[in-house]
């Protein structure tokens, strides 16, 4: 009985899998929401608060929530941890100087109890830039090693549609794989 | 096992389950829970710990969960204010939505969370939604701005939303209009800074009227208020708005109604009382008040309430509609009281036989508060209305006779008015009074009953037993009872002196020795000593003659009324009290004023006051209330007045203050009272000012303790900057301390300081010269004034100028010398000991050659002999004596100057002529027409 169930399930993706968009201000989380939901480029102002969509990718449906990355706001993103299946967590190739607190704030949030199942996809975005830091720069800087979750860092860029699908891909396998 | 576990406990709890069906991921689920969360704010549970939880369901797409969502954030965003951080993308979203609903439900809630960290964001939504295109969005934005003014003024200010609101006024919407207008309104009352920018013009008050007749009620409600408080520039334009306001007073809305009448009875003010217009605006007025009448209850009563203002202001616009006013059987009291108020304001001559008639009916209904007001109504009318004043008073008698216990007590507190004004007319009913002296039982029912005891001990034959029975219980009797016990008892004692000799020592002692009210105490020294140092002088004051009472006694103050007519159709019309007496944090609102009037109107105004001020100097001289005092506390003009006229016998100094926020705030409207505000009411305030009662406003009388500022002339441009190389000299000369001094202001305009000052008199005709050298700030820097005061002597040399007052100064300073002429104010030279021997009056007034007299009129003079004679006393202008012929005041008066010359006066004064006719004699008649010039302007200030 329970194997037919859970073909079906996953024939027709009934069950909707919670991501959270994170980062530092001006990374581009905005961005690549709407990029994913609407496969285009929107103007957007800085986000004060939050923004959520529905994204199709493949035949799951993910509900993908993008939190306003100001100083400000940051420890209201804890409000959106329990049930979540995938941070993505954004960051900006070309702010070194803010490596540190991008860090930073990545390893405090990791250590929420409410995330240790979650999938952590990082985004190395903004590499359309000219001079940007490459993954593995911005992988070093982060301390990714020293990670326990289960992790992957892309090279993308919001603007260009760049390695968006492929993380998406990842993200998407990774979640399947789990259930 | 320790106690421990009582604290701690499996239970997850009601919030606990909502928190997980929030974060279900069902959509249904989710709305059933904000619904239950929603359900459990409404019922005063507190849900704020489910903040985030509620806010995380704001993205959606289904309207009522939005709606839902947006409530609970209006509700708890003050208590999270942190946290509200996270709708704000929402907000910012949702104003350019597609869909209008939801852009003018996002501005909407926006403007009703009152949290300052998050309206920074909201400001560029704002503005976008004050420019949107669906009306319905404007309109609610317009609001919006109304209140993020009561969050952050300055901030509206800076972002140029006030402008935008302005704009408004224009919008083709006439919803979007009355909202605008609704808006700046309120901004307006909250901050009189915003005026400059949202000040309305003619033009905008066009628009506003263009609108007026395409909206909503309520809009026109609005937009009605809002043009009530524009000042239009002339008559003119005040008619053309009233022709455009005059449809709305068909109007099924009460609102609309009363607020129309607002505005016309504001701008009636500006036009000519007598013109064609007028009057036939006044006659369409009365049918949409009469028919308000004809609505619920509670409408009647606001109705009434308001009605009873106008009718105050305006006595001719519902003369002859009495009849709805006569109170129906199943009308609730509170109409059946209002309605009797009214009917009174409005009997006459042509009506008082039906009034009456209506009034004996009342008299036998059962309600006690109704009845008694009835009874008191039926006093009123017979001081009213003279012709028929003998069938009240039969009508009251009838009253008596019934001996309902409160029907009498207050028919007795009447009739004691009823004698006040026709003396020596009714008092054979005096017997019958006197037979229901054992029912009495209230305060004022007992102190009027001794009132008239005292006032008529003559001719009552037991009036000492009478007494004496009152005072075997004296210590237990209301105050009012014994001062008045002790008043009737020292009337009776000069009456009878022979054989009342016991009692009235016996009050005294009581009044002085065992009571600790000081103001019984105080009225009981007074007459013990008045007793027993000159009799014939305590026979002059306590029996003294009684000015007549007035017809309207309980009538609100005329400034007070003037506020009120502007706030009809608002519950300070209700009230009958300004709206900063009621309403929080509105001290700093305008106080509104009704239109500059014309000019028949005005002098009616000044009448109404006087009768006020007359009736004060009733209950003054008699320790009894003559009628039920006006309980209303005197505005600003009447303060004014009092302190012209040192008459302060009606409420105290405090009261005031505390009614317009203490004298600073005072706004003045004349510019004599400016000067007399600066120095003499703090004078006033700091000196025994005689306040509080009128027992003790007496006391100010007997001991001549008048206490006040002679009459300061406005300072005077002497040198002007361009004569003066930059050096301007103003300056006046008062009378302070026996002495003249002259107050001078030095200005520097011009670039460089200066220095070295001096002054310098050419000879005069009363030898003024300056008794110390003058010292003034040196040097002067430019742009600043110096004021200095130099006191001045009388004993320089002496030269008879032309005209006498004509005086010539040289002023000098390290620039030029300067020199200008000017004339002294003649009072100035008033000594203080100017007042002259009653018979040595009369002999020197005869001796004076009949050739050395000469006659002034001085008209339009707003006062009665009593304030006359306290206004000139204060300029050492003294009354001698003061006689009443035939209506006629005369009033006998000396001055005295500094160089000997005695100027004496008689002043003929026929009320409610305003021409007062002096007669002037002195051995010197030079100086007449200075003395006229200044009588004339004393009495004028």
């Amino acid at each position: 009985m329970g194997g037919i169930w859970s073909y079906f399930s996953g024939l027709f993706g009934t069950k909707e899998r919670r991501i959270l968009i994170l980062g530092l201000d001006g990374a581009g989380k905005t961005t690549i929401l709407y990029r994913l939901q609407v496969g285009e480029v929107v103007t957007t102002i800085p986000t004060i608060g939050f923004n959520v969509e529905t994204v199709q990718f493949k035949n799951l449906k993910f509900q993908v929530w993008d939190l306003g990355g100001q100083t400000s706001i940051r420890p209201y993103w804890r409000c959106y941890y329990s049930n979540t299946d995938a941070i993505i967590y954004v960051v900006d190739s070309m702010d070194r100087e803010r490596m540190g607190i991008s860090k930073q704030e990545l390893f405090s949030m990791l250590e929420e109890d409410e995330l240790r199942k979650a999938v952590l996809v990082i985004f190395a975005n903004k590499q359309d830039i000219e001079g940007a830091m490459t993954p593995s720069e911005v992988a070093n800087a982060l301390g990714l090693t020293a990670i326990k979750h289960k992790y992957q860092i892309f090279k993308t860029s919001a603007i260009k549609g760049e390695g968006l699908n492929e993380a998406m891909e990842w993200t998407a396998n990774t979640l399947t794989q789990q259930k | 096992m320790t106690d421990s576990k009582y604290f701690t406990t499996t239970k997850k709890g009601e919030i606990f389950e909502l928190k997980s069906e929030l974060q279900s991921e069902k959509r249904e689920k989710k709305k059933e829970a904000v619904k239950k969360v929603i359900a459990s704010m409404t019922v005063g549970k507190d849900v704020s710990a489910l903040f985030p939880d509620v806010v995380n369901c704001i993205q959606t797409d289904n309207l009522e969960l939005k709606k839902l969502v947006y409530l609970y954030l209006m509700n708890y965003a003050k208590s999270q204010p942190d946290m509200a951080i996270l709708a704000v993308n929402t907000f910012v979203k949702d104003c350019e939505d597609s869909n209008p609903l939801i852009r003018a439900l996002a501005v909407r809630t926006m403007g009703c969370i009152r949290v300052d960290k998050i309206i920074d964001y909201l400001c560029q939504p704002l503005r976008n939604c004050l420019k949107d295109e669906d009306p319905y969005v404007r309109k609610t934005a317009a609001v919006c701005v109304a209140k993020l003014y009561d969050i952050n003024a300055q901030l509206v200010e800076d972002q140029g939303f006030l402008d935008l609101l302005r704009d408004m006024l224009s919008d083709s919407n006439p919803m979007v209009v009355a909202n605008a207008v609704a808006a700046i309104s309120e901004i307006l009352e909250s901050s009189p800074t915003a005026q400059q920018v949202l000040e309305m013009n003619a033009s905008t008050i066009n628009k506003l009227l263009t609108a007026l007749n395409e909206c909503t009620e309520w809009g026109q409600v609005f937009i009605l208020d809002a043009i009530s408080n524009y000042t239009p520039k002339d008559d003119k334009e005040a008619q053309s708005i009233c022709e455009r306001v005059t449809p709305r007073l068909a109007h099924a809305n009460a609102a609309v109604v009363l607020s129309a009448v607002k505005v016309i009875m504001k701008f009636m003010e500006m036009l000519d009382a007598t013109s064609e217009y007028v009057l036939t605006l006044v006659k369409k007025l009365a049918p949409p008040l009469v028919t308000l009448l004809s609505a619920e209850a509670e409408i009647q009563y606001v109705a009434l309430r308001n009605i009873n203002l106008i009718v105050q202001k305006r006595s001719d616009i519902l003369k002859n509609e009495m009849k709805v006013f006569f109170v129906k059987y199943n009308d609730p009291i509170y109409v059946k009281l209002e309605k009797l108020d009214i009917m009174i304001r409005l009997t006459s001559q042509a009506n008082i036989a039906q009034v009456l008639a209506e009034l004996k009916e009342y008299a036998t209904e059962v309600d006690v508060d109704f009845v008694r007001k009835s009874v008191r109504a039926i006093g009123r009318c017979a001081i009213k209305v003279e012709p028929a004043a003998e069938k009240c008073v039969s009508t009251l008698l009838d009253l008596i006779q019934t001996k309902v216990n409160y029907v009498v007590q207050e028919a007795i507190v009447v009739i004691k008015d009823i004698f006040r004004k026709y003396p020596n007319k009714y008092e054979s009913i005096i017997a019958t009074l006197c037979e229901n002296l054992d029912t009495l039982d209230e305060p004022e029912a007992r102190a009027s009953m001794i009132w008239i005891i005292g006032e008529y001990a003559e001719r009552i034959d037991n009036a000492d037993e009478l007494l004496e029975s009152f005072l075997e219980g004296f210590q237990d009797e209301n105050s009012q009872v014994q001062l008045q016990l002790l008043t009737a008892i020292v009337k009776l004692f000069l009456k009878r002196p022979t054989d009342t000799q016991e009692l009235v020592q016996q009050v005294l002692s009581l009044a002085t020795q065992d009571s600790d009210n000081p103001d019984l105490r105080d009225r009981g020294y007074i007459y013990w000593r008045l007793l027993s140092t000159d009799p014939a002088a305590a026979k002059e004051v306590v029996l003294a003659e009684k000015p007549l009472i007035s017809e309207e006694t309980d009538l609100i103050e005329p400034t007070l009324l003037d506020e009120l007519i502007c706030h009809i159709s608002s519950l300070a019309s209700v009230y009958h009290k300004p709206p900063n007496s009621f309403v929080e944090g509105r001290q700093g609102g305008l106080r509104r004023v009704l239109p500059p009037k014309s000019s028949s109107y005005r002098k009616h105004t000044r009448r109404g006051n006087l009768a006020e001020q007359e009736t004060q100097a009733v209950v003054e001289n008699m320790g009894a209330p003559a009628a039920p005092q006006a309980t209303v506390i005197p505005g600003v003009d009447s303060l004014i007045g009092d302190l012209l006229d040192m008459d302060l016998g009606g409420p105290s100094m405090a009261q005031q203050q505390q009614m317009f926020g203490g004298p600073s705030q005072t706004p003045v409207q004349t510019s004599g009272a400016m000067d007399l505000l600066g120095e003499g009411l703090d004078s006033l305030l700091g000196g025994p000012a005689p306040a509080g009662d009128g027992g003790l406003g007496g006391l100010g009388d007997i001991f001549g303790m008048s206490q006040s500022q002679s009459y300061t002339p406005p300072q005077e441009v002497w040198i002007p900057a361009a004569k003066g190389k930059g050096l301007e000299v103003t300056g006046t000369f008062i009378r302070k301390n026996n002495q003249v001094i002259m107050d001078l202001t030095f200005s520097n305009k011009a670039m460089q300081p200066m220095a070295g000052f001096a002054i310098q008199f050419n000879k005069n005709s009363f030898g003024l010269i300056p008794a110390n050298p003058l010292q003034v700030q040196s040097p002067l820097p430019p742009n600043q004034s110096a004021s200095t005061s130099l006191v001045l002597n009388t004993t320089g040399p002496i030269q008879k100028m032309d005209p006498l007052t004509s005086l010539q100064v040289a002023v000098k300073n390290n620039i030029d010398v300067f020199y200008f002429s000017t004339n002294v104010p003649i009072h100035v030279f008033f000594t203080e000991d100017g007042e002259m021997e009653k018979r040595v009056f009369l002999a020197t007034w005869k001796d004076i050659p009949a050739q050395n007299e000469v006659q002034y009129t001085i008209s339009n003079v707003e006062h009665n002999a009593d304030t006359v004679s306290a206004k000139l006393r204060n300029n050492n202008i003294f009354t001698v004596a003061k006689r009443n012929v035939e209506g006629q005041d005369m009033l006998y008066q000396s001055l005295k100057l500094t160089n000997g010359i005695w100027v004496l006066a008689e002043l003929k004064i026929q009320p409610p002529n305003t021409n007062f006719v002096v007669s002037l004699r002195s051995g010197t008649p030079d100086i007449f027409p200075e003395i006229f010039q200044i009588l004339d302007t004393i009495l004028h200030n």
